[in-house]
């Protein structure tokens, strides 16, 4: 009888792994530069990952449930450009706020809506609302960007909490904690994890596998709006051209996190591992004075890499299993 | 080497994680005959014939064709070797013509592309000796099941093949189709041709093979001359105890008067006019043919696909079933004939599966409670007899019965009045079968009422209070347990019977 430890480790293998490529990529770039070492450059990594952090943790979701989302980074736009509005028209940030993450629900809902009730493909619909919503974003602004974001609200994200930890970073930690705990410890999360792997199974429980979708894509779709929050704050000025290409990047990482396409697998830790993992090798790659031209094919390689990770560790344990038998 | 024996296995080994499903199994299948393959579910059939069929490989031993090691990489080699299956589900392709799905892949070249006029003549050649009505140029449609079979065969003597293995091949065949699946064996066998035969019908059996060999829990057991043997022995080396295959009812059945579920003239995809009452305690049946849409209405009645018209009433009130959810919340479960890909979550471990349906029951303010789902596993595992009660052990890894015994358990957990079960027992072991069926005593005994569909006679017959007979998507008799017989259920499934409709 396998003891309680190695179970957790068969659990989560996958989050392990990564966890030990991350530590194995700090490794090699601090031989490389010891500089990479320092605390302000790891608070880096982790500030640099935030972004591709909200987007990847919500795409997780709709992976989770055999879906995807390619409307994260025109979803992030909308948000940026309308929340931006909203904030120098001086509204109290709170309220702003709160706009701007019921401006991802209903976003997300609405590509919730075209999977479900109209029975779209998730890829054909949010390939579709991705170009809609680049418009929308366009059109909010008549295509400039909207200029000098009043302090406050950028202080509701900006605030440096402990030297080099801005209050955003604190707000991933909780949301990967909070989502992490739905989709482990309840209801929904089951779900979610059911429709991905078994869809008519699911049905067929008596469970309704279009409110769960809608959820999950509820949730993508609030996490890119906080994304587009996240960076509006940041930089102090509202692009309606943000975030294009983003949810490339949020799926890598997700599928480094051991996400798969065909849905049913997937988790927040090992999607943060997955965008911690990035992010440690795109600034690597700058601190050690690499090309960018590598970072895309190292960013290529990780992900490769990972897959094909599975498939071993699938041989791994088929031969450990008969091992065990003899 | 003898030249006698067509396949000879040796010592044939493989490993699955957490299941050792062959172990060192050697027998050898003469030339020329018809070989029963038997065994309960999990006992090791299906791998055996998928490493003979390069599906795939085994992980120690070996396996002789024909006086040749064969060790095939994939089907195709299998194929070259002469070695062709035909599977208990028929995969043609439908935009494609009969004599294309033949020779689909080894289609005859000419200088440039393909020699239709060859391809056809051989197809037809083989059509004709098989005696099948139609050729190589007609389309797929409205062949029936049991003549898209016969493609299957003819696909597999289009190779030269010196040896078929038929997996289950009769389990979607009408009467009159089985028949002519035997006259072709039989031909077959006339050829020259050595067939591999893998049923749970032992009737078949004793009709058709020359000998069996017997696996259990992925071991060898025997090798018998069938004309030499008979069922209840058979039956007892495939489970290595006595138990009686057939459904029998053990306790006198408390049908109670009330009326738990009335359906009035429900009309739905293939189905019309459709009523019937079932009341509490009761164990309902659904006879009749293959296709004659009993499915069809279970599901409506769950909600799984929507009825066109029509009336359920549930303990007198009437309901609106559009989903499966409003069948669940009305009080009805289904367990469905296809188990694999509709019963359960494959990645889900037995304690999650079994607490799929009942979630809620499970959780406060949508958090689970672990210990909860624990304690419901715990108590399920142990009336449903459940042989692994590992509660992390993934149900997709379970034998065929006890994939049934965890959906089973998910619905006893959703506390449903009624349950459904369409075909529980098909593709599920001897063993198992009769823990099935005690089951469902024990589920009527405390109030609760069933619908069993079934195609089973013997279980129709041995389970139910009462009897539909369907035919052709029509309710054509409603029969009293004292009026159960083979042949009056089979007349009325079959048009035969003087006062059907």
């Amino acid at each position: 009888m396998p003891s309680e430890f190695t179970n957790t480790i068969k659990r989560y293998s996958r989050e392990l792994t990564i966890f030990v490529v991350l530590l194995l990529i700090i490794a090699v770039f601090s031989v490389q530069n010891p500089m990479y070492l320092d605390l302000d450059n790891l608070l880096d990594i982790l500030e640099q990952a935030s972004i591709n952090g909200f987007l990847a943790i919500g795409v997780t979701f709709a992976i989770i449930t055999s879906g995807i989302d390619l409307s994260v980074g025109s979803v992030m736009a909308v948000s940026i450009v309308a929340c931006g509005q909203l904030a120098v028209l001086n509204l109290p940030p709170p309220v702003v706020l709160v706009l701007g993450l019921l401006l991802g629900i209903v976003l997300g809902s609405l590509n919730g809506l075209l999977i479900t009730k109209m029975k779209l493909q998730p890829f054909i619909a949010t390939l579709g609302t991705n170009s809609i919503l680049r418009g929308v974003a366009y059109l909010i602004t008549g295509g400039w960007p909207v200029l000098n974001i009043p302090r406050p609200f950028r202080n509701l994200f900006q605030i440096e909490m402990l030297p080099n930890i801005r209050l955003y970073t604190v707000y991933l930690i909780l949301a990967a904690i909070v989502l992490a705990f739905i989709l482990k410890k309840t209801s929904i999360g089951t779900y979610i994890y059911a429709i991905g792997s078994n869809e008519e199974a699911t049905r067929l429980s008596g469970i309704n596998v279009d409110r769960y979708k809608i959820i999950a894509y509820a949730i993508c779709g609030l996490m890119a709006a906080v994304a587009g929050m996240v960076m509006l704050a940041k930089l102090g000025t509202g692009e309606p051209t943000a975030g294009q290409g983003y949810e490339l990047n949020a799926i890598a990482a997700a599928a480094i996190g051991g996400a798969s396409l065909a849905g049913g697998k997937g988790s927040i830790l090992g999607t943060v591992l997955g965008a911690l993992t990035l992010s440690a090798l795109k600034i690597g790659l700058v601190v050690i004075g690499m090309d960018t031209f590598y970072q895309y094919i190292a960013t290529g390689l990780i992900i490769v890499v990972a897959a094909y990770f599975e498939v071993i560790q699938a041989k791994i344990s088929h031969f450990l299993s008969r091992r065990a038998q003899k | 080497m003898d030249e006698s024996i067509a396949v000879q296995f040796d010592k044939v080994s493989k490993f699955y994680p957490g299941v050792r499903a062959l172990s060192d199994v050697s027998f050898s299948i003469r030339r020329g005959e018809v070989h029963a393959l038997l065994g309960e579910n999990g006992a090791g059939k299906s791998t055996l014939l998928n490493i003979l069929h390069g599906v795939t490989q085994a992980d120690e031993g070996e396996i002789h064709v024909l006086g040749r090691q064969a060790s095939f990489a994939n089907t195709t080699d299998a194929l070259a070797a002469g070695i062709a299956k035909v599977h208990q589900e028929i995969h043609l392709v439908p935009q494609l013509t009969v004599g294309q799905n033949i020779a689909l892949g080894y289609e005859p070249k000419k200088l440039i592309g393909i020699d239709f006029k060859e391809m056809y003549r051989h197809t037809d050649a083989i059509l004709e000796s098989l005696g099948c009505r139609f050729r190589g140029r007609d389309y797929l449609t409205g062949l029936s099941v049991g003549e898209m079979q016969m493609i299957v065969i003819a696909k597999a003597l289009f190779h030269e093949t010196k040896v078929i293995s038929f997996d289950e091949p009769t389990a979607s065949l009408s009467k009159a189709e089985t028949d002519k699946l035997f006259d072709t064996i039989a031909d077959l066998k006339r050829k020259g041709i050595t067939m591999l035969y893998v049923s749970h019908k032992l009737d078949e059996v004793f009709q058709l093979a020359d000998r069996a060999s017997i696996l259990r829990d992925g071991r060898y057991i025997l090798t018998t001359e069938v004309a030499k043997t008979n069922k209840a022995e058979l039956i007892r080396n495939m489970v290595g105890r006595d138990v009686s295959s057939y459904a029998v009812r053990t306790e006198p059945s408390r049908v109670r008067p009330e009326e738990v579920l009335r359906v009035e003239n429900l009309c739905g995809d293939g189905f019309n006019d459709i009523s019937f009452t079932l009341r509490r305690g009761e164990i309902l049946g659904f006879s009749g043919l293959v296709g004659s849409k009993r499915t069809e209405v279970v599901r409506a009645l769950f909600g799984a696909d929507a009825a066109y018209s029509g009336k359920i009433i549930i303990n007198g009130v009437p309901a609106r079933i559009r989903s499966p959810e409003q069948g669940l919340a009305h009080g009805i479960g289904l367990l469905t004939e296809n188990r694999k890909t509709q019963g359960f979550i494959p990645t889900f471990s037995n304690c999650d599966n079994m607490a799929l349906a009942a979630l809620r029951k499970f959780s406060r303010a949508k958090v689970v409670s672990g210990r909860d789902k624990r304690r419901n596993f715990d108590e399920l595992s142990e009336s449903v007899r459940l042989n692994i009660r590992n509660p992390d052990h993934l149900t997709q890894n379970l034998s065929g019965g006890n994939q049934q015994k965890v959906i089973l358990a998910k619905w006893l957990a959703s506390d449903v009045d009624v349950l459904i079960f369409d075909e529980p027992t098909k593709g599920v072991d001897v063993g198992a079968k009769s823990e099935i069926y005690a089951l469902m005593e024990r589920y009527v005994a405390t109030g609760k009422s069933i619908i069993l569909v079934s195609s089973e006679l013997p279980e129709i017959i041995g389970m139910c209070d009462r009897a539909l007979v369907m035919r052709n998507g029509r309710i054509v008799a409603t029969l009293d347990r004292k009026d159960f017989s083979e042949e009056t259920l089979l007349s009325y499934a079959m048009e035969t019977h003087a006062n059907a409709v």
